[in-house]
Parts: C-alpha cells; structure tokens; sequence
C-alpha cells in the first residue's frame, strides 16, 4: 500500500462512517435533518449555553476551571472581530489591517465612560457621571463605526493597497495616541466599571461583579454573537451585500451597474468598525483593565488569518477559523509550552534536545500564524470551507468557458480596437447619465 | 493644543537638519525597494522591511561573532564597513529574490489581495525567526565609526553622516543610471509599462522581476548597514517601524516613481526631525507625524509629488 494511499485512508474511513451516521433517525427523520441550516444553529447555541455549567460540573475532572471560562469568552470576542473584519475583506474585498484601531476605539468607550474617569492634562484624575453598560454597548460600536467612516473616506476613493497601507498606519497610531495623551490614562491604560447585573424573570439573575464566576459576560457574549451571525448573514443576502460582491470581482462593471462605489466601500468599512467597537465593549467589560500596549498590530493580522485560514467570505468557515485559531492563541498554545517544558528530555542540560528549553511556544504562535497565512493563500486560497462564490475568483475552477464569453469573442473578431473605441467613447462622452463612475470620481 | 511649540536658534534648526538629512538617506534606500517592486508588479511588498531588519540582524551577528566592540580607523574601519556592505546587500538581496520566489510569483495572476495577504504571512514569519533568534528585548550595534566631526557655523557635522549621505546617493545614483541607461533597466521599465507587449519582445519577465527584487533588497541591505552605524539599535520590530515610514516616503514621491522616492525619503527624514524639534515631546509622536502626512498626500495627492495619475486598467 503506498504513502498516498495510507494519507487517504482517514477520509474514507470518515466517509463511512458519515454512512453509518445518516442512518440513525430520530422521530423518524435522519438526525443529519436536525443539524441544516437553522437548526442546526439552534442546536450549536443550546449546546453553546450549557458549556458554563458542564465546566463548573465537570470541568475539575480535566483540570478546567473558570478560566476556561473566560478564554471561550475571548473566544467569542475574536469570532465577533473576524465576523466583522470579514464584512470588510471578505464581503467587500477590501484589506484592513488596522483593524485593532477599532477594537481598541470600542475598548477605551467602555472604558472611560463606564469608569466616569477622565485625566487632565497633567495626569489628575476627575470624575464624572458613570455611564450604564447597556448604553455603552451599542455607543462604543457607533463611535467606532463613526472613525471608521471618517477613516475610509479619504482613501476609498484610491486602490485597495492604499487602504491596506491607511489602515495599518492608523492601528499602529490608535494605541500610541492613547499611550501618549493624558486624559485616558496613558501608558497605564483605563479600568472600566462592571455592568449592573441584570434580574431577569423567574429569579435568574446575572450578576457580572465577581471574579470567579464568568459565566454571565460568557451568556452576554453568546446574545451578542448570535446577532452578529444574524446580522452578517442577512447583510450578505440583502442587496447592499450583492453591491460589495459585485466591487470585489470587478470594480469598473459595478460601478458601471449604478453601484455607488464610495458610498457602498463605507458601509463596509463602518459596519465592519463597529462590529469591532461592539467587541471592544465587551472585551473591556470582561477584561476590565485595559492598556494601550496590549493592542498590537498582531491583533489584527490574527484576525485576519482566522479569517484566510476558515475560508474568506465564508461565515462557516470564518467562525471555524476564529474558534480554532483563537482556542489556540488562548488555551492550546500555553499548555504546549507547559507540556514541552515538563519533558525531562528537554529540560536535562545533557539531553540533545536540550535547545528546545529556550523555545516559548508562545512566541512561536506568531511564527505559526504566518505559515498558516502563508501556506492557505499559495495552496487554499479559499480556505477551510470554502464559499461557493469566493471559491470561483480566487483558484479559477468553474469559470465560464472561453468561447461563451461575448466580450472576448468580441475582442478577437476586432482584434481588440473594439476595447480602445469604448474607452475613447467613455472619455469623450460628458452629457447626462454618463455619471454613473464619474459621480465618486 | 496639548503639544506646546519649542522655542529654537537658527543653530537648533540646522542641526536638526543634518539629522534629518542623514536619516532620510536612509529612508529613501528603504523606499527605493517599495517603489521598484510596486512600479513593476503592483504589490506593496509588506515583508521590505522585513528583509531590512535582517539585514541588520546578519550584520550584527557578524559584528558580534567577530567580537567587535570599540572604535576603529583607518584601512580596519573602511574594511569592515565594505565586508559588513557586502554581507548585508547579498543576504537581503538573496532573501528579498527568495521571497519573490516562494510567495508572489505563483500569485502573479490571482486576484490583488492574494499577494498582499502572502506578503503579509512573509512578513510576520520574519519577524518572529528574528524574535525568536534573537529576542525580543534588542541589541545595540557596536560604535565602530569614530565620533569625530567638524563644525560649520553652529553646526556639528559628524564624518560618519558625511560618509552615510555619501554611500547613499552614491547609490541612488548608480541605481538612476542602471534604470535608464542599461539594457537590463529598460527591460525593467518596459515590464512595469505593461508586461505582456514586453514578453513579446523578447524581455524575460520572470528574471526581470526577480532582478528588481535583487535590487531592491540589495538597498534594503546598505541602509541596514546604514541603519547599524546610525542608530544601531538591533531589533526585531525596526523593520515594520522603519518600513512603514519608508512606504509613506515613497507614495510621498509618487510610488513607482524612483526620483520620488529619493525625494520623499529626505523630505520625511527632516520632516520628523522638525517634529522632534518644534512639538513637546515630539519624539514619541513621530509615527503619529508620519501617518498624518501618509493621509494628507492620499487625499490630496494620491500620486504624489513625482507621479503621475494611472487610471484602473479594464
């Protein structure tokens, strides 16, 4: 049997048994049934909604605590920021890699103004009125969406790399200018105020003050991610998602179409900041204390990888990547690093794998990261699971055959004149209705 | 304004300047590479600062196995500077051809995030080799260029400025020359018009790519030595800092524009020295200077002082 085959024999070992799955029913339907669509993320939330309980029950068995707890907290928080950010690049094609700028803008919200503490200009702290959480929540997304319209403005007008470039400049600047201005706190950063906790019916009480008990902010994560999904899914639907389809495969044809390009790149690049804002809220709420030193450009190229690594675009696929890679970042990575170092092999000075001693594995994770990033781009591109669409631009497959395509029948007949006349048309022609790309220019 | 202005005597100014100038020498190397590479494939090439940095890595290790520690003269000096010349232009030059090897030239034709994304992925597995080779705390570069200088007027000038302004335009110049003059330079500006009319020409486009990538490196490489002499501080983040200032010098100039970049290299260099004179505190608010030029020319000037406007190709 060779190699290959071997490599193979996992898959198909699954594939069967997938078979021998379909045939199990519940009230008579194959359970497959209950796992499509809808259902199926009805049946991922219930799940979801346990997991606090089964830790605090069974957790000590596997030596998992509430700080488990909170790691799938920030899980969800990256799983909102990827959700977003995936708006920008996925949906609309448009590279942001200062993506943490708005993180941090929904973050310092939070903050500062659940806190009511403001420094003046030598460093004095003074209070004022505290602001409620729930009021923060959607103000910290709207702050963040208002600097990302301000943000994209300028540069939408210009190619895309200008805005990869734009973009990375302002996450670099965002937490310098916190560290540098006094009013927030500077280099030691803002503490924010818990939210109140929250009675709801039937005696159910979130109370969100105590450090050993996450479960709430894990509960309030889970409502907000359940919009988001909700959210992304229908925007991708509705006719604005089809506008920054269409910008992404082919700008000049869309624009040609009617779709007003600069107004339509804003919408993206606002919902995706806010997003960001909304998870900066609720990570400073969970956190609590934050710094202007935390937020680094790794930040945003984490996302960004999650995003590549689960398959651009692709809303499975992005909350896949997102969870695997951020249960990595968060979990996986330090127990690697435990585990490596309790080895006797590694840590006895005779041992010839002694050289691994001085790996942190924590600091190779950005390594890992870029030969994930890497490695989809040049042999996946379009990621885990893939989106249909998204599959079809970036490898090519499926593409129309040559001989049915009108405009290239059209440029071999004419021996592409025909390309130069339309051009010469477009340029000479100014009277009325030829705006339709003119109007953004 | 929190950021009161500093009073300052014409001497102040001056030295400043020399500062500025010295630095933007440095820069405009830097840029150099970004504008070939974006002037002949369209990539802002995330990972030339990268290759920068390790070019100051190499050459520190070197330094440092070679047990460098003081000041040296004469004919020692001069040959350590070209022997550390050449270990930093052919370790970048060799990376930056790799790298076009491995992670742009199968992305050439896809769409134009896929490189970006790649090149970002070459950048970040970059930087944590340096960090995990080296640390993350930094090393700074031995002083081997004696201290001297001379005074003009109020001004110090050191021979060690005088030398890196010298080295740099020397360059700069050797590289306009090579472009308009050489054969291989007008395969290279023939394959940044439109590649396709120079392949039917007889231009071998994958070896005139990977020589703008050689070159572009081989610039990286001198300012890094540059930057070794200069600053010497050894670490694995400079070259997203420095590469992010040298990218806004060359869309300063008019990106693809190799006059530009030169222009735009100085031209940031003495506008972050002024910075560091007229603003309180302006040293921790440099990056914050650069950005907001990097904004006002894309707004303004999207191609910048020596561009020229390119309409999207259909």
């Amino acid at each position: 049997m060779s190699i290959r085959s071997m490599l193979k024999l996992p898959g198909q070992w699954l594939a069967q048994l997938g078979e021998q799955l379909d045939h199990i029913q519940i009230a008579r339907r194959p359970f497959t049934w209950y796992l499509q669509g809808w259902r199926g993320g009805i049946l991922l939330l219930l799940f979801a909604f346990l997991i606090p309980s089964m830790v605090s029950s069974f957790g000590d068995s596997f030596g998992l605590d509430q700080s488990f707890v909170l790691t799938l907290v920030t899980m969800g928080i990256y799983i909102i920021l990827a959700l977003g950010l995936n708006i920008v690049v996925g949906y609309a094609g448009l590279l942001d890699l200062g993506y943490v700028a708005f993180y941090v803008i929904g973050a310092y919200t939070m903050a500062v103004l659940s806190s009511g503490v403001i420094s003046d200009a030598n460093g004095h702290a003074h209070a004022f009125r505290q602001t409620p959480f729930w009021w923060l929540l959607p103000l910290g997304a709207l702050l963040a969406g208002l600097f990302g319209v301000l943000l994209g403005a300028p540069t939408l007008r210009l190619r895309g790399d200008y805005l990869a470039i734009v973009t990375l400049g302002f996450g670099e600047i965002v937490p310098i200018v916190f560290n540098n201005l006094p009013y927030f706190g500077s280099v030691g950063g803002a503490t924010a105020t818990r939210p109140d906790p929250v009675s709801l019916p039937f005696g159910i009480t979130f109370d969100f003050s105590s450090f050993l008990d996450y479960s709430p902010y894990y509960y309030l994560m889970l409502i907000l991610l359940a919009l988001v999904v909700l959210l992304v899914t229908s925007l991708r639907e509705s006719s604005l998602g089809r506008a920054w389809v269409a910008i992404r495969e082919d700008e000049t044809a869309a624009a040609a179409s009617g779709v007003n390009l600069v107004r339509t790149k804003l919408l993206a690049f606002g919902m995706g900041a806010s997003i960001a804002g909304l998870a900066g809220v609720l990570s400073a709420a969970t956190i609590t204390h934050i710094e202007p030193g935390s937020f680094s450009f790794s930040i945003s190229i984490t996302v960004l990888v999650m995003i590549v690594l689960g398959g651009i675009s692709s809303i499975p696929g992005v909350i896949v990547g997102a969870a695997a890679l951020a249960f990595y970042d968060q979990f996986l990575s330090n127990r690697l690093n435990e585990t490596l170092h309790s080895y006797s092999f590694v840590t006895s000075p005779d041992s010839p794998f002694h050289f691994l001693n001085s790996l942190d594995l924590n600091q190779a994770k950005l390594l890992f990261f870029g030969i994930i990033l890497l490695a989809m781009i040049l042999l996946r591109p379009q990621g885990l699971i893939p989106d249909v669409r998204r599959k079809r631009e970036l490898t090519g497959i499926g593409e129309a055959p040559e001989e049915l395509s009108v405009v290239g029948a059209l440029e071999q007949e004419h021996g592409g004149a025909t390309g130069s006349d339309i051009n010469a048309h477009m340029t000479e022609y100014t009277g009325p209705g030829s705006d339709a790309r003119g109007r953004e220019d | 304004m929190i950021l009161p202005l500093a009073t300052v005597t014409a001497g102040d100014f001056f030295q400043q300047m020399e500062l500025g100038i010295t630095v933007g020498a440095m820069y405009a190397l830097i840029a150099l590479g970004y504008t070939l590479v974006y002037g002949i494939i369209e990539l802002i090439n995330f990972a030339h600062g990268d290759v920068f940095m390790w070019g100051s890595v190499i050459t520190y290790f070197i330094a440092s196995s070679l047990g460098l520690k003081s000041t040296l003269t004469g004919f020692a000096l001069v040959g350590v500077i070209v022997f550390f010349l050449i270990i930093g232009v052919g370790f970048c030059a060799a990376l930056n051809v790799t790298i076009e090897r491995v992670a742009y030239r199968r992305l050439r034709k896809a769409p134009r995030l896929a490189p970006l994304i790649s090149a970002i992925g070459v950048s970040f597995i970059l930087q944590t080799l340096a960090r995990l080779w080296r640390g993350a705390g930094g090393e700074s570069f031995p002083q081997i260029f004696p201290t001297t200088s001379f005074s003009l007027g109020a001004v110090n000038i050191s021979f060690r400025d005088i030398f890196i302004i010298l080295l740099s335009v020397g360059l700069m110049y050797g590289l306009d020359t090579f472009i308009r003059r050489t054969k291989l330079g007008r395969a290279m500006r023939a394959t940044a018009q439109d590649p396709e009319a120079a392949s039917l020409m007889g231009v071998n486009i994958n070896q005139t790519i990977s020589i703008t990538f050689l070159i572009g490196g081989a610039l990286a490489g001198a300012a890094a030595v540059i930057w070794n002499l200069y600053v010497g501080q050894v670490k694995f983040d400079i070259g997203f800092e420095q590469g992010l200032i040298a990218f806004t010098a060359a869309v300063l100039g008019g990106i693809g524009n190799v006059r530009g970049a030169v222009i735009g290299g100085f031209l940031i260099g003495i506008i972050q020295a002024l910075t560091i004179l007229y603003i309180h505190n302006g040293s921790s608010w440099l990056d914050v200077a650069v950005f907001s030029i990097l904004v006002l020319i894309l707004v303004f000037r999207p191609s910048g002082l020596l561009g020229q406007q390119v309409p999207d190709k259909v």
